[in-house]
């Protein structure tokens, strides 16, 4: 089988954030085959098809296309090598039609003027060839997710893609969605066209793909036959070790309920509902998971319960007390702690250093602050105990957030919450395996050591 | 102190005062569908007027004196790009930069070559003629409002729905949204988004220096001191009230104009004091604004009580979860 594409040494390292992504790494993909490449977050799965599509330049290495050395400098000349990339965050006009989309760059026209009718009527053929019904006539915002992907894979293929890369794809998808898209996939490689699936779900490897390269840290790992690869096999080649799939726990001895959730209603940015009537309680020494694909609500709903967002209807009770109205500090003032999904733009302030990030939920107490002014002794005092206590490595006191790397901030953003809470709402969205390990591992110690206590973890 | 208050001379001296703001406000549409905030229409549109007046001077033909104007308009227009995408410059203090800048150079070099400071005008200089269009200007009234005017407000008009078959109907202006809606997402497809935004910065130079000449040789014959007097901040209004949109541009344009008309109007048959009624034309723009913020906000309560009267109703049917 000829290879459609060959990486060789590829290497690629970024000054701003002195991180090595790509190191030394080789890929071959045959002509025709579903190729998966699976890393965790951070493994520079990304970063190696960014250069492949020309919006990274490799700082060592060479690409081969069809046997043939070719350089990418930018996107135009991937697309003229027949690749094409679905983004992970789509690129995409909303306000213009699918068949707008579809087209742009490649507008059919006469004197510069565009042939609006032939331009959907190209859109709907393409569609109806690839069997991938759409109405070129739609508007991209009005369209859910999985459709708007869809327009994202024709537009490569009506730029006569053969190797079409699709970076983590099935992130954003419901289950439903995820199936018909597998499909296309299969569908697509019978075709004839390459397919590079960038994902670390391993069950959808196991579903789709012909054989997987494993990235880990900037490294290649190893390249093997789906076939003959059992999914904690893919695992361990991914982390490194075995996988503790599953957590050694105690069984749960929940006490009274402490939080309570009674009919809540609330609405999302633009005013239309996002959380409907919604009741719930927690009880001490308990977790409580609340799943769904994002975009059901639970942003909004998390954001209402540590007070960021006003709820329509309904009340909350923590601790016997109504805090539907309570401000967010109130809140955590009772105890309450949120970490956000987004730790780096909610969860941390990183123009500021370690100390200041850790007192942000206290800095009103009395150690902290002498009429009104912080106390910087205090404050560092207080860091060096939290980096012994939690043993964070790689963190000073007083080092500047933005110069530690994101599982440490991750983590960092952990401690200011978990310090002086008595319950915690976290999501884990779109976490690796080990990480969601360690995440479990971490609920579960601060949950085995009871509630209401200033020291957890 | 005589004469009715509305009259056929009010329509069409409004529409003559709007001219300026129009291509002001369309060269602000140009840029803002291309992602890019220009408010520095106030000092290519001061640059335009001083431009064309000078260069009919030296020149002793109107229309040539115009066309030089265009040209430097474009030119600042190109610096301004420059300058924002080769530096990137912030946008908003390379506005102030350049409109405090021609404001000052416009005086600076109107000393140095005439030596006047306040204001300049020579007898040499030929105001732009006015011309009837045949038929049209024969029908009564309409005739009277849409006819008689010099070539830049019959420019202006036409621009607006050149402008708008150009943004809405052509490739260039389906690139220029594109670019301005998501940059990336062009960008990923091979357009050349530094020259989508260059062009769309050109092109409101140009138009905003002939909004200006208009002030200087078409309007008038002399140049005074910020001859533009706020007009450009203005047309950045007309260009947000008209939803970054030509035809809107060209409606809301007029409305601006007919403030001013309607503010020099009440001068001449009203005893009210002078100073107030000059301000008229601001207290419509800052009314236009509150009703653009206004209009946004209405929708969502509009959308919030619907939704609210749905749940008062019990019409919501949703699964509870349990405990």
């Amino acid at each position: 089988m000829a290879n459609a594409v060959e990486l060789r040494n590829i290497t690629k390292y970024f000054p701003s954030s002195n991180v090595l992504a790509n190191n030394d790494v080789t890929l071959s993909i045959a002509e025709g085959e579903v190729h998966a490449l699976v890393g965790e977050n951070g493994a520079g799965k990304t970063t190696l098809m960014n250069i492949f599509y020309g919006l990274h330049q490799p700082d060592s290495g060479e690409i081969l296309v069809n046997g043939q050395p070719v350089e990418i400098h930018h996107p135009d000349d991937a697309i003229k090598l027949g690749i094409g990339m679905v983004h992970q965050h789509f690129k995409l006009v909303p306000s213009f039609t699918i068949a707008e989309n579809i087209m742009l760059g490649i507008e059919p026209n006469q004197y510069g003027m565009l042939k609006k009718k032939e331009e959907a009527e190209l859109v709907r053929q393409l569609a109806n060839d690839f069997g991938l019904p759409v109405d070129p006539y739609a508007r991209i915002r009005d369209l859910p997710v999985g459709m708007q992907q869809r327009v994202e894979i024709l537009k490569a293929l009506q730029r006569e893609a053969k190797i079409l890369i699709l970076d983590e794809p099935t992130a954003v998808l419901t289950p439903q969605e995820v199936k018909e898209l597998l499909a296309v996939v299969r569908n697509l490689a019978q075709r004839g066209r390459t397919i590079i699936f960038i994902t670390h779900k391993l069950v959808e490897v196991k579903d789709v793909a012909d054989r997987l390269s494993v990235m880990r840290g900037g490294k290649m790992i190893g390249t093997r036959s789906v076939a003959e690869t059992s999914i904690p096999d893919m695992a361990r080649m991914m982390v490194g070790r075995s996988v503790l799939l599953e957590l050694d726990k105690k069984p749960a001895t929940p006490g009274q309920v402490v939080f309570k959730a009674d009919n809540i209603t609330v609405t999302d940015a633009s005013g239309l509902p996002a959380v409907r009537h919604i009741s719930f309680s927690v009880r001490e020494g308990e977790i409580l998971g609340i799943a769904g694909v994002s975009g059901n609500g639970q942003t909004e709903l998390v954001e209402a319960i540590s007070g960021m967002r006003p709820v329509e209807g309904g009340t909350f009770t923590f601790v016997d007390k109504d805090i539907t109205r309570r401000s967010v500090g109130e809140r955590r003032k009772q105890g309450m702690a949120h970490i956000p999904e987004d730790r780096i733009k909610i969860g941390l302030n990183l123009e500021t250093n370690l100390d200041e990030n850790l007192v942000v939920n206290r800095y009103k107490l009395p150690e902290f602050n002498r009429l009104g002014f912080m106390i910087l002794s205090a404050m560092k005092r207080f860091a060096s105990f939290a980096v012994k206590q939690f043993s964070i490595a790689a963190a000073q006191p007083g080092e500047m957030i933005a110069t530690l790397s994101g599982g440490t901030c991750r983590r960092w953003c952990w401690r200011v919450s978990c310090l002086a809470s008595r319950s915690l709402s976290l999501p884990t969205s779109q976490r690796a395996v080990w990480m969601w390990a360690a995440l479990s591992l971490c609920i579960g110690r601060w949950w085995m050591c009871g509630t209401g206590r200033r020291r957890c973890c | 102190m005589e004469g009715d208050l509305f009259t056929v001379a009010l329509l069409s001296s409004g529409l003559r005062l709007a001219t300026p703001i129009i291509l002001a406000a369309l060269g602000g549409a140009f840029c803002a569908r291309a992602g890019v905030l220009n408010l520095a229409l106030e000092g290519k549109m001061l640059l335009g007027a001083f431009v064309a007046i000078v260069a009919t001077f030296y020149l002793g033909n109107t229309l040539a004196g115009i066309f030089v104007a265009v040209l430097l308009g474009g030119l600042l227009g190109y610096m301004f790009a420059f300058f924002y995408l080769k530096y990137e410059v912030n946008l908003i203090i390379l506005a102030l930069a350049i409109n405090l800048l021609i404001g000052e150079l416009t005086v600076y070099v109107m000393r140095v070559l005439f030596g006047n400071v306040g204001s300049w005008s020579d007898p040499s200089i030929q105001r732009l003629p006015d011309f009837e269009i045949p038929l049209l200007s024969s029908i009564p009234i309409v005739g009277d409002i849409l006819s008689g005017y010099n070539f830049i407000v019959y420019f202006s008009w036409l621009a607006c729905i050149v402008g708008y078959i150009v943004l809405f109907h052509s490739k260039f202006g389906r690139h220029i949204r594109a670019v301005g809606e998501n940059k990336q997402a062009a960008e990923t497809l091979g357009i050349n988004v530094r020259r989508v935004q260059v062009s769309a910065m050109v092109i409101a130079g140009m138009l905003c220096a002939l909004g200006g000449a208009f002030l200087s040789v078409g309007h008038l014959s002399l140049f005074t001191r910020n001859m533009s007097n706020g007009l450009g901040w203005v047309a950045v209004t007309a260009n947000i009230f008209g939803f970054q949109h030509p035809l809107g541009v060209l409606l809301t344009g007029y409305f601006f104009g007919l403030a001013e008309a309607f503010a020099v109007r009440i001068q001449n048959v009203t005893d009210l004091p002078p100073n107030l009624i000059q301000l008229l034309p601001q207290f419509a723009t800052l009314a236009a604004l509150i009703l653009v913020a206004l209009r946004e906000k209405a929708n969502l309560a509009l959308i919030r009580r619907r939704f609210r009267r749905q749940l008062a109703r019990g019409e919501m049917q949703t699964p509870v979860a349990g405990d």
